[in-house]
């Protein structure tokens, strides 16, 4: 391997450097800033994010408007069943942020594999396990294709995978006809989806096996801590010795499959194969509780148990403003207001961080 | 006419107006000079970088200044510009106008008349020639603001004839040659000045980005502007093109005038005289002597890159030195080493055996580390905590039992941070919370950690104070003790002459000489690195 490792995508028009800042160039070293904050605002940063999701949970408990429906088993079991496939989907996309990369095509890669999935059983009589498999390795391959064009070709990932994301959609339509596939489903599977287990949701138990999964292989493996480290300065990764081109091909390769699994998982939820499901709107909802979570339990780091915790202080505050009777446009706003707080947020923890304010 | 001198009305320091007409007092009946600074001092916390410097360039000519890594030049260049502020007491004049120089701001400046060219030329290659002088000089609009394209085209034909720069105002100005680009940067500084005598432009290394070819197609095109009365104000350390070209040359060392060469005085040797001065003493390790005749590494006719036919061995326990100029291939010579850089033709071998490294990885696991020249964007990761930073080349040295050994990946860097002189709060500190020369010895410790055969260091000591570099040094002698062997590359010839058991100079590509104590000292350094054909020593 010689010189050709990947360099950011650049932006246009960005080779020319600004006359007068090449003078201005300060002669002082960056400036020692005292590292750690007093250790009660230390901890501020750390649980605002659940203090918040505390208070929002209180607050619908007992507003009147929505104190009969909000704190209701069948409500809460709900919301904690159906929110798993967003939280997957959000685990999905924190492998490839963690290195600094976007999928963007996580929501459709879950809706591609969710009519996938329902087919194969309902129009190709496949077994369940192979109608579970399939779909997850067809995720694994769009990441592979996706993780191959931005590590190794040095295309803009938010570009390649909103692009393919788009074609999946098309595909979708092709496949489905535009009618959801809802005979032939096998009952193992929806059970799965809509049973419990001690009084919660099974969805819930997955979200948290595959939870624990990505947290080990972001925390405790050799792995996590190379895509941190890409993440935080690729050509230094490059030049402590890690392949940078294959770890970062890999993450979207994770992303993936995970996709693919929270597809299957739709259709264990949902009993059908629907053309509707699955968009890069649940990938901009996953987005938000990847960037939300980065400003949480470790601030300024995209980590697992953060993204989780926003997922549902998400899902719980849209629940709660529906059921006090606030149409249904709150979602979005909702959601969108998150992403962007969060981005903005965790931008400015970064910064605070790494000392380039 | 009149000496400048007298137009100074006590600490006046208002720019523009138009010039006094002759006045009373001459005592001196020369041209007065387009461009003159008089006193000029610069105090930084702990150092002086200029003191007392005075230089006049005479109008319509070229006037190199020179000077080693640490003279002044840049900060001189910056005080001109308005960017920084001189100590009490310095002027500058443009020809009649004179302005105090302790609070000089950039407005002020171009009000005097000076112009500047940074030296990675400015230009938007994806933009045309008439946009890219639009942009130094705003877009002229008209009433709904839109770009009045018709005018803009006249304007930027008037200023491509009188520059003489084959190009239309569409051309995308990344179809021009480098030269011409170049040129394009200088019409854009120059453009709204009214004739070539009222100003002066400042150049700041405006070839050190060039080819060869492309450098004598600037020179000839600075000679025209000057002969058509623009003076220039030229910074350069390629000694070659300053001889011949400039018709006058200032060279600074240790922030003071060394000499101002008129004409035919300036020779090379003069030059390098000037530059090298005599050496100074300052406060280095002393390096032990265990240096064997074994070779760990042996370079023979590498080429690539810039590098030609480069051939050299590193023996085991020495420290050896690569004095070379910028460009000169060094950087890429220890990428090379790395297996970060490819190279052409030639071989490296390790310990008697030819290697070839496919990747960086390879090299790691043959042994050898690398500490990258720019420790911000090739070394550091910010946001990382300092134990992180430290085990970043032996992460798999943690991975037991299928996790991650976190407990004692941080107490091995607690031990680290005593060991290698680091200053920080605990192992969790991030990096970027660290000074400068802490993080440094943080990158230079994640490499000896691996205990390494050879240590490649770029320019270990850059923006690092000088407590730190001599516990850097300090940290290098330590290794060099238990066998490691060291290759140095550093702009900082003393301090080459203090580290280093031997030294090769690099010029052009190629190495050109070779030292050993007693002869590393600076000055024949600075000489061997300006001179680019072949010595014997």
């Amino acid at each position: 391997m010689t010189a050709s490792e990947p360099t950011p995508p650049p932006l246009p028009n960005d080779e020319g450097a600004p006359t007068s800042t090449a003078l201005a160039e300060s002669t002082e070293p960056a400036a020692t800033r005292s590292g750690e904050s007093q250790p009660v605002m230390a901890f501020i940063e750390k649980y605002a994010l659940v203090m918040l999701f505390a208070v929002v949970f209180i607050f619908f408990c007992f507003w009147s408007k929505t104190s009969a429906t909000f704190p209701t088993k069948a409500n809460i079991t709900n919301v904690l069943g159906d929110q798993a496939v967003i939280g997957i989907l959000a685990l999905a996309i924190l492998i490839p942020l963690v290195c600094g990369e976007f999928d963007f095509s996580v929501g459709p890669v879950a809706g591609l594999t969710q009519v996938l999935c329902a087919g194969f059983m309902s129009r190709l009589g496949f077994p369940l396990f192979l109608a579970i498999l399939v779909p997850v390795l067809i995720g694994m391959v769009i990441g592979l294709s996706n993780g191959n064009t931005v590590a190794r070709v040095g295309v803009n990932s938010l570009i390649v995978t909103l692009g393919v994301g788009t074609v999946l959609a098309g595909v979708v339509q092709w496949y489905t006809d535009g009618q959801s596939i809802i005979t032939g489903i096998s009952p193992t599977l929806t059970r799965l989806g809509s049973g419990d287990w001690f009084g919660l949701p099974r969805t819930l138990y997955i979200l948290l096996i595959v939870a624990a999964l990505v947290y080990y292989l972001l925390e405790h493996t050799p792995y996590g801590r190379y895509l941190h480290s890409i993440g935080s300065n690729r050509e230094a990764a490059r030049l402590v010795g890690l392949p940078v081109e294959r770890l970062v091909l890999i993450s979207f390769m994770l992303s993936g499959a995970l996709a693919g699994f929270a597809g299957v998982l739709l259709v264990a939820r949902n009993g059908s194969g629907s053309p509707l499901v699955g968009t890069v709107i649940d990938t901009l909802q996953a987005l938000a509780a990847a960037y939300l979570g980065a400003t949480a339990i470790k601030p300024g780091r995209f980590n697992v148990v953060g993204t989780i915790v926003a997922i549902y202080f998400l899902a719980f505050s849209v629940t709660g403003l529906t059921l006090a009777g606030v149409s249904n446009w709150i979602n979005d706003v909702f959601n969108g207001a998150a992403l962007f707080i969060a981005v903005l947020v965790s931008t400015i923890i970064g910064r605070r961080r790494t000392g380039t304010i | 006419m009149t000496d400048p001198g007298d137009q100074l009305g006590a600490g006046d320091a208002a720019s523009g107006g138009t010039p006094p007409p002759d006045a009373d007092s001459s005592t001196d009946s020369g041209p007065v000079d387009a461009l003159r600074v008089e006193h000029l001092s610069k105090t930084f916390p702990g150092t002086r970088a200029l003191r007392d410097v005075t230089f006049g360039a005479a109008p319509g000519q070229i006037h190199a200044l020179l000077g080693g890594n640490g003279s002044g030049k840049s900060t001189l260049i910056k005080i001109l510009a308005g960017v920084q502020h001189a100590d009490p007491g310095g002027t500058i004049a443009v020809r009649y106008h004179r302005i105090a120089a302790e609070r000089t701001t950039p407005e002020e400046a171009r009000d005097l008349g000076l112009r500047f060219v940074h030296q990675n030329p400015a230009v938007f290659p994806a933009l045309t020639v008439s946009e890219n002088l639009a942009i130094g000089n705003g877009f002229e609009t008209g009433p709904m603001g839109t770009i009045k394209w018709r005018a803009m085209r006249h304007r930027t034909q008037a200023l491509l004839d009188r520059f003489e720069i084959p190009a239309q105002p569409s051309t995308l100005v990344r179809s021009l040659r480098p030269a011409e680009q170049a040129m394009v940067a200088i019409a854009r500084a120059l453009q709204d000045q009214e004739g070539e005598q009222s100003g002066v432009l400042v150049l700041d290394e405006p070839t050190a980005s060039l080819p060869a070819a492309e450098v004598d197609h600037l020179l000839s095109a600075l000679r025209r502007y000057a002969e058509a009365g623009q003076t220039i104000l030229f910074v350069s350390h390629r000694l070659d093109e300053v001889v011949g070209f400039a018709d006058q040359a200032t060279v600074l060392r240790d922030g003071q005038v060394a000499g101002t060469l008129a004409g035919d005085e300036i020779t090379e040797n003069r030059l390098i005289e000037l530059i090298a001065g005599r050496a100074l003493d300052r406060l280095f390790p002393d390096m032990p002597e265990v240096v064997s005749d074994e070779h760990v590494i042996e370079v023979s006719h590498l080429s690539g890159g810039p590098l030609r036919d480069v051939s050299f061995g590193l023996r085991r326990g020495e420290v050896l030195g690569i004095a070379g100029l910028l460009g000169s291939g060094r950087s890429e010579l220890l990428k090379m080493l790395f297996g970060a850089y490819g190279h052409k033709g030639g071989t490296i071998s390790l310990e008697g055996k030819p290697v070839r490294f496919r990747d960086i990885g390879d090299a790691m696991d043959a042994g050898i580390a690398y500490v990258p020249e720019d420790r911000g964007t090739e070394a550091s990761f910010p946001a990382m905590s300092v134990s992180d930073n430290l085990s970043a080349a032996i992460i798999p040295n943690y991975w037991k039992g299928l996790r991650l050994r976190d407990r004692r990946a941080r107490a091995d860097a607690r031990s680290a941070i005593d060991q290698f002189f680091i200053k920080a709060s605990s192992e969790q500190q991030r990096m970027a919370t660290l000074s400068g020369g802490n993080q440094q010895k943080v990158i230079i410790a994640r490499w000896l950690r691996r205990e390494p055969k050879v240590l490649l260091l770029d320019e270990p000591t850059q923006g690092v104070d000088v407590n730190a570099r001599a516990e850097i040094y300090a940290l290098v002698r330590n290794a060099v003790a238990e066998g490691c062997s060291v290759l140095v590359v550093t702009s900082d010839f003393e301090e080459l002459s203090h580290v280093c058991d031997r030294v090769i100079v690099l010029a052009g590509g190629t190495v050109t000489a070779e030292l050993r104590p007693p002869d590393i000292e600076p000055a024949r350094l600075t000489e061997l690195a300006y001179r680019t054909k072949e010595v014997a020593s």
